[in-house]
């Protein structure tokens, strides 16, 4: 998105920094800092956030687009922390832009992310827990195939471990209509899987 | 308990959503249903798959790329005229409810001081735009001691003798820029206004001869206003 414009190398600035030394241990310390242009802050904030945003907009448009849609959630955070009035957490606020930029990003494009080998190299191998060691790779591939709404809240809920709560905030609904969305999207799951032979109970 | 009963329970099950009688319940089914046991084995595979997924980290690379961008958006920014950075931070998020709340509270004291006045109106004739202040002023109530029946009988006298000063003053208006107007015009003014005069006087006192005067009066108002309608017009005023 941004190459051409990486080749111009950005002039080194002078960063406002304030004079007691911020402890940046709180929300509301790290969006000041940033919102006064603090470098140090801002950093901060993408590496508190960065696996999220990136691993959720990877999951959800497809590791193509991926980086450009983190790139833009980003750029959008950092322009639009002056306008955040702290109605929900950060992290809240923050996840919904990811969410939402992915799915515009998937309604411009228009199509669904292919599934090409490139992908699957793509999916690190998956630690030692489930007894099917290609499942991890199976599941990245369906959760390709399902429509995008599904998407986000299997990613949402499941992948990144979320409360319903959380999701519902995130995704603007119900909590009601979280939990009904999380069962057909798994539903889905299980037939685009096929059997999977789980742990018996 | 079904298996149409416990499917869509399964979710919520496998998440530790059921708590007491609901939860043992679709467990009980479980334990004797083997193709809702094989679908809730499936589910929670795919509950911890999903889970066990590996965390994507962002590439190296991406922090110099936003920082980019932002460098860029901010000289941007500075090129804006002044009056659009404004404009930019009054964004919706900033605005929308302190001001929405101002707005409706202004409308509401609008809203409520117009009905006071409409509801404590004075009684006011009826007006002309042209004509507002020659009209003679109605006696005020209060100067009939209460006698509200002779005020009404006095109405339509007042009302008429209002009309007959809005006309004889549209008259003098029309009269002055009469003399701008054509031959066939002034032929055709003169005549409308003789007849409309004249039906003014033959009317009937009161309510018929105060409707004359109105038809009089607009063709004033239309010919001082030079409206050309007015002269094309030969049926008069509707």
């Amino acid at each position: 998105m941004t190459d051409t414009a990486i080749d111009v190398p950005t002039p080194v600035l002078a960063e406002p920094r304030t004079r007691v030394s911020a402890t940046l241990s709180d929300d509301a310390q790290l969006i000041a800092a940033c919102r006064r242009g603090e470098a140090r802050a801002m950093e901060m904030l993408y590496h508190q956030f960065k696996r999220r945003v990136f691993g959720m907009a990877h999951r959800i448009v497809g590791p193509n687009d991926a980086e450009e849609v983190a790139q833009e959630v980003f750029v959008r955070v950092f322009r639009g922390l002056a306008a955040f009035r702290g109605d929900s957490a950060l992290s809240t606020w923050i996840y919904r832009l990811t969410v939402n930029a992915s799915l515009s990003h998937l309604a411009r494009r228009g199509r669904r992310q292919e599934v090409g080998d490139e992908t699957l190299a793509d999916v690190p191998a998956a630690p030692e827990v489930s007894r099917d060691p290609g499942l991890a790779a199976r599941i990245e591939r369906a959760l390709v195939e399902l429509p995008p709404g599904y998407r986000a809240i299997l990613v949402l809920h499941d992948v990144e471990g979320l409360s319903h709560e959380e999701c519902a905030a995130i995704l603007e609904c119900r909590v009601g209509t979280c939990k009904s969305q999380l069962h057909k999207a798994r539903a889905r799951m299980r037939e685009l899987l096929g059997p999977i032979g789980g742990p018996p109970q | 308990m079904t298996c149409d009963d416990v499917r869509p329970q399964l979710t919520a099950y496998l998440d530790g959503e059921l708590e007491g009688d609901r939860g043992s319940a679709v467990r009980g089914h479980l334990r004797g249903c083997a193709a809702c046991r094989t679908a809730s084995n499936d589910e929670a595979a795919l509950r911890d798959g999903l889970r066990a997924l590996p965390t994507l980290d962002a590439p190296s690379g991406m922090w110099a790329k936003i920082q980019t961008q932002l460098a860029d958006a901010e000289i941007a920014d500075s090129e804006k005229p002044r009056w659009r950075r404004v404009l930019a931070r009054w964004s919706p998020q900033h605005w929308v409810t302190p001001r929405l709340a101002l707005a409706s509270g202004a409308l509401a004291v609008i809203f409520c001081v117009s009905a006071w006045r409409y509801t404590h109106r004075d009684h006011e004739l009826p007006q002309t735009a042209l004509v507002l202040p020659q009209l003679p002023t109605l006696p005020a109530p209060a100067t009939n001691n209460g006698d509200v029946a002779t005020e009404i009988a006095a109405l339509p006298k007042t009302t008429s003798d209002s009309y007959a000063a809005a006309a004889d003053e549209l008259v003098k208006l029309a009269t002055e820029s009469r003399a701008s107007w054509s031959d066939s015009q002034q032929k055709q003014f003169d005549a409308k206004v003789a007849e409309l005069q004249h039906d003014i006087a033959t009317a009937d006192e009161g309510r018929p001869r105060q409707r004359a005067y109105r038809t009089l009066i607009r063709y004033l108002q239309r010919a001082a206003t030079r409206d050309e309608v007015a002269f094309a017009d030969t049926r008069g005023t509707p």
